[in-house]
């Protein structure tokens, strides 16, 4: 019975918040899935129309499970149900959202601060779409053989996702998240906070966290998530040069049958595992 | 260049509202997920098309070549005719494939690229359509509850597996719910004329505006839905449920694996085997 | 034995500067059938959600003195273990289901109670609310009865001895509301549960409960068997609650000096054959009565030969008593009128036909070649069960929905061709959830938005002039959301009505209210009878339908089954069998005492009726 200390809320408060969250945002993202059209000449806007709603949320509400929610609602909605879940990128997306959602959430401590808030909202934005951007260029040099030796490959990527990241920013920064954010949080303060049973956020009952701590929080989180997709470039590399030394096609497809034949014991244990009684 | 244009702005504002059906997507989304539950890919055990899938998955991203991805490619088209996948699924996953890497060739061209551009772009679609046909195939095949059960046998947080099969009971009523605020701006607001480039740009932004502020509505709405979910949650036994073992073992005894699991794997085996071997011979 | 006791009870929620419960004692008997009754806010959702332990175990706040359920003290009890011995069953129903088939649903709750046999419970529980067979169902194309029929089978698989529903049949036909209590009434009887209803339809109360508990404030006034408490009239008055149309009845008469010989009023229509055995219809008064209160007059001139084809084919039983009942006078006085009917429908459907997919791919037809024309100037109520396609023919009506086949026109132009303005100023729909409505912060901007994109001229002053008219002037910047079931009511009739619609369509306008607000919404649709030429109403509620209606169209699976005047609707006795629509209680008491008698509203009844 954790009363709202320190901004704090009792575990169904927290589920409350959680499933709120991950609707509204999981809809939103549905949505985004479905629109394509704003693919202006050659450039795409991945722009995150919807990232004020977490944005918005967070600044209201306990920003981690507002963070936890939302980014879970666009892997269930827009992955899941529409089948397009591609595995690492989604985890990068998973935690970029999240990180970036709960440090604006955090940093605002009254929420009638409209100078706090639009700021938060931006950098917010800023922060997701640094992360992304970046992972990006990292999964095309990692996709694609010889990254470097492509004529003009490079080059394209990192115009490309340069600007795109510009673009986005001006879009999904302040069109989408700023303006939103500042029209929807006075609004919605002291307004949403009852119907869920709590008081509404001010300096005093302000989620606590240090800005230093916050700071850390969020550098080991990007550190971590650019590490992983350096990580996974180099078992890429290790790989080609296996290939390389190799330097024949059978010993490509008996590598191949090695790991179907790995992805069989596996399975045999499991199976064995689970259900013996099915198998007798 | 003008005709052109305003074509696009065309098309723009009205892939926004007026062509959008909400109901159309519900229905594909809701088809997509249980509407294809006696399909050969349905019936099999979660468990082994997740293995399944991260073969897929990872695979193709550390091969580069053609004959073999082109194998996978086709084994994955395969099973996904065989999921019977709602057309808007497959609509986004084109989508998509173009968005990813379309787009890239262009830019290339702009910076010197030539043909040699080219086939280093083909085989990145082709690893991005195998992989996204690999996932489509699991997550639009397998109806949400078993796939949420196969994901909670590998330890996926009970929080997820509750989310998915939440996610599905709330679309329907989430989007009615945001219809009907679209609808009241429909009928009581006053949408600028669009006959015109610019009227079609104002509507444009009109729409998009239109439906920022049908958030604020459905923020609190939603709040509202919320509060007594969650109170219900608590009251069915939901907190009980994450803790206590005995309750993921029940839920978990209902998979089970056949020998048509057994069939699905030996087959895919034995078609990626021959793929590595064609590649080999050519 | 007592399942509840309840000791020195008071609860104040955080922030809240009053108690919204205050030194509340009672006790509920185990196999007790019992009603909570009280004005809207009195703390009755309170009460409940102290007995299963929510209160203080999630909802925290200042909670004062003893509960005890099923000998268990709920502060120190684990709420797991609580929540197996009180079933919850909420108002806003449809967002306690969290699965997305029936059987998964019914039995989730045991699945997170580690039954081994959840499924077969879960099973138990769907036959005993009469769901058997709906096992695969996907939730949301249950109908809504159905649907709350699912919310209780999802309280009841846990087998608990204490069920609690708040205001069960709110937004339910009386079809489906006899379907609920007789579960109820079966769980209560033969499976020995304890059942606590919150409830303002006194109807029920009195053919179901066993006791009546009194809220007011947040305290008790008392509690006692169900046909006692009815009786006291006055005091349930005093809290907005307003007893059987038969009791109520038989208070005038008492009040005036008549029936003295009657010493406990009658709370059903079986007690009140026997109260008000004495009384004979005065003929002259009550023709009297019906003509002037009968606003039957222009509504009939509209109706034309179809209605009467549809009421005669559907009424072969008695067509004798209906033409010579004095009272169909009214109903057949007017045909001349038709001269005056104007040439083109404010609605007309010309062989509509609309249907949906289902998720597997079959098709469900919702109206099929279906023909309909509204004149202007009709008050008319749009009758019939959940599901037999009311609100589709309202969003047809607006343009939300469009027809596969056939064509639905505004005053003679289809309404493909029009634009949404042009709509919009033509007709209003008001949602049978008013919060959909609300889409700015106040109900001020709510109200003058359309005005104002639209630049009317003086839209200021015309808002202003709306407010004072719904008396909302005081409430003006409150969010529509956060106010009371009656004003969010008021503020979406004054949004429907702001750009001046000539038709005004309102779905369910007094669901989901107590009786006071109920009065309320009534006496504002009387008044707005001069501002709004041709207005349709759906509703389940008779009251609302003999009191307010000039034409009643009674739909069943998508097809007009009758279209009348009240008199000939409410008089069909085959027609209420086959769609499941029931009159005033009232009505079925007076023809209970005089088969002639046509009595729709309780003042009809008191000067209908005379003591011989």
């Amino acid at each position: 019975m954790s009363a709202d200390v320190n901004g704090g809320a009792t575990q169904s408060q927290k589920l409350m918040i959680f499933v709120l969250s991950m609707s509204l945002y999981g809809l939103a993202t549905l949505f985004t899935e479905l629109i394509p059209s704003f693919q202006v000449g050659v450039v795409e806007f991945s722009v995150e129309f919807f990232l004020f709603i977490p944005l918005t949320l967070a600044m209201l509400f306990d920003p981690l499970p507002v963070a936890l929610g939302a980014a879970t609602g666009e892997l269930v909605f827009s992955e899941i149900m529409l089948g397009q879940f591609g595995g690492l990128g989604e985890l990068e997306k998973f935690l970029t959202v999240a990180i970036a959602v709960y440090i604006a959430g955090t940093v605002v401590k009254n929420p009638k601060n409209m100078a706090v808030v639009g700021t938060a909202a931006f950098f917010g934005t800023a922060l997701q779409l640094a992360m992304s951007a970046l992972v990006d260029i990292l999964k095309v040099q990692f996709a694609v053989e010889d990254f470097e030796a492509v004529a003009g490959l490079p080059e394209s990527v990192f115009a490309t996702e340069g600007f795109a990241f510009a673009n986005d920013l001006l879009f999904s920064g302040i069109l989408f998240c700023l303006l939103p954010t500042l029209f929807l949080v006075p609004k919605l303060h002291g307004k949403i906070e009852p119907l869920l049973g709590m008081q509404p956020r001010t300096p005093e009952n302000a989620p606590s966290g240090a800005a230093i701590k916050l700071m850390l929080v969020a550098i080991i989180g990007f550190v971590g998530a650019v590490a992983f997709a350096l990580v996974s470039e180099a078992g890429m590399s290790l790989i080609e040069w296996e290939a390389d030394w190799v330097e024949s096609g059978t010993a490509i497809a008996v590598g191949v049958i090695v790991a179907a034949i790995i992805a069989i014991v596996v399975l045999a244990v499991m199976m064995k595992k689970s259900n013996k009684k099915d198998l007798a | 260049m003008e005709n052109a244009m305003s074509k696009t702005m065309n098309k723009l504002s009205e892939n926004v509202l007026d062509k959008f059906s909400m109901d159309f997507l519900r229905n594909q989304v809701l088809k997509n997920a249980y509407g294809n539950t006696d399909t050969v890919i349905a019936k099999l055990d979660p468990r082994i098309l997740l293995v399944w899938y991260v073969f897929f998955a990872l695979v193709p991203w550390f091969v580069n070549n053609v004959p073999f991805l082109l194998g996978c490619f086709i084994l994955v088209l395969i099973t996904t005719a065989l999921a019977r996948v709602a057309g808007l699924v497959l609509f986004v996953f084109a989508l998509g494939v173009f968005s990813q890497t379309g787009y890239l060739f262009v830019v290339s061209l702009l910076f010197g690229g030539d043909a040699s551009t080219v086939l280093p772009l083909l085989i990145l679609t082709l690893k991005v359509a195998t992989v996204s046909l690999a996932s489509i195939t699991v997550f639009s095949g397998l109806d949400p509850d078993r796939l949420s059960n196969g994901l909670l046998w590998f330890g996926v947080p009970e929080r997820l597996s509750f989310s998915i099969s939440y996610a599905y009971r709330m679309l329907p009523m989430l989007m009615e719910e945001f219809q009907n605020v679209l609808l009241s701006y429909k009928l009581r607001g006053n949408p600028p004329s669009h006959d015109t480039l610019m009227g079609k740009i104002r509507y444009l932004i009109y729409q998009v505006k239109v439906i920022m502020q049908s958030f604020y509505p459905l923020m609190l709405n939603t709040a509202k839905r919320a509060r007594t979910t969650v109170e219900a949650l608590e009251l069915r036994g939901y907190r009980n449920a994450a803790s206590n073992k005995e309750v993921r073992k029940i839920m978990l005894s209902s998979l089970r694996v056949q020998y048509s699991d057994f069939m699905f794997i030996a087959i895919s085996v034995l078609w990626v085997a021959l793929s590595a071997l064609v590649s080999t011979l050519i | 034995m007592n399942t509840v006791e309840i000791e020195d009870l008071s609860f104040t929620y955080p922030g809240a500067s009053q108690p919204t419960l205050l030194n509340v004692t009672f006790t509920i008997e185990k196999g007790d059938f019992l009603a909570i009754v009280g004005n809207n806010g009195c703390g009755k959702s309170t009460l409940c959600k102290v007995i299963n332990g929510l209160i203080p175990h999630f909802i925290v706040g200042d909670m004062q003195g003893n509960v005890r359920v099923c000998d268990m003290d709920t502060r120190t009890s684990d709420v797991g273990t609580l929540a197996q011995k009180v079933g919850y069953v909420y108002q806003d129903f449809e967002n306690q289901i969290v699965r997305p088939t029936v059987l998964d649903d019914a039995s989730y709750a045991c699945l997170n109670f580690a039954f081994k046999d959840y499924e077969e419970r879960g099973r138990r529980a769907l036959a005993l609310c009469g769901l058997e067979g709906l096992d695969d169902e996907y939730v949301w194309q249950l109908s809504g009865g159905q649907t709350h029929l699912l919310a209780l089978a999802g309280a009841v698989s846990l087998q608990p001895d204490v069920i609690i529903l708040d205001e069960p049949i709110a937004q339910l036909d009386p079809k489906h509301a006899d379907a609920i209590y007789e579960v109820l009434k079966d769980l209560n009887e033969n499976h020995g549960k304890t059942i606590v209803v919150i409830e303002h339809h006194t109807e029920y109360i009195a053919d179901y409960c066993k006791h009546v508990l009194l809220l007011k404030d947040g305290t008790v006034r008392w509690k006692l068997p169900a046909h006692e408490a009815l009786r006291r009239v006055e005091e349930l008055e005093a809290s907005d609650i307003f007893p059987p149309q038969v009791t109520q009845a038989a208070h005038r008469f008492k009040v005036t000096g008549s029936l003295a010989h009657v010493e406990t009023l009658p709370t059903t229509v079986g007690e009140g054959k026997a109260a008000f055995a004495s009384l004979k219809r005065d003929t002259h008064g009550n023709d009297a009565n019906q003509m002037t209160d009968t606003p039957a007059v222009d509504g009939e001139a509209s109706r034309g030969n179809t209605s009467d084809a549809a009421s005669s084919s559907a009424a072969p039983a008695e067509p004798e008593s209906e033409s010579d009942a004095p009272d169909a006078l009214a109903s057949s006085a007017a045909p001349e009128d038709a001269s005056n009917m104007p040439s083109v429908p404010a609605v007309e459907f010309n062989d509509v036909t609309l249907g949906y997919r289902s998720v597997k791919g079959d098709r469900h037809v919702v109206l099929d070649h279906f023909d309909l024309s509204i004149n202007e100037g009709e008050k008319i109520a749009l009758i019939g069960s959940n599901g037999a396609g009311k609100s589709t023919i309202m969003k047809l009506m607006v343009g939300l929905l469009k027809p596969a086949a056939g064509t639905v026109s505004l005053f003679g132009s289809p309404i493909g061709n029009k634009k949404a303005e042009e709509i919009s100023r033509q007709i209003s729909l008001v949602y049978q959830n008013p919060e959909e409505m609300f889409i700015k912060d106040s109900i001020e901007n709510d109200i003058s938005f359309a005005m104002r994109v639209r630049d009317v001229p003086q839209w200021e002053e015309k808002t202003a002039q709306l407010l004072e008219r719904f008396r909302l002037t005081d409430l003006r910047n409150r969010d529509g959301r956060l106010m009371s079931g009656g004003q969010m009511r008021r503020a979406s009739l004054a949004i429907g009505i702001a750009l001046n619609p000539s038709i005004l369509l309102l779905d369910e306008p007094t669901a989901n209210l107590d009786i006071a607000t109920r009065r309320e919404i009534m006496a504002v649709l009387d008044d707005m009878k001069d501002i709004i030429k041709t207005a349709v109403i759906a509703t389940h509620d008779m009251q609302l339908v003999c009191q307010w209606a000039e034409r009643i169209i009674v739909l069943c699976g998508g097809k007009v089954v009758a279209d009348g005047t009240r008199e000939e609707v409410f008089g069909d006795k085959r027609l209420a069998q086959l769609v499941g629509i029931r009159p005033p209680e009232i009505f079925t008491m007076a023809r209970a005492l005089d088969d002639d008698a046509r009595c729709f509203t309780v003042d009809e009844f008191v000067s209908g009726f005379k003591e011989a």
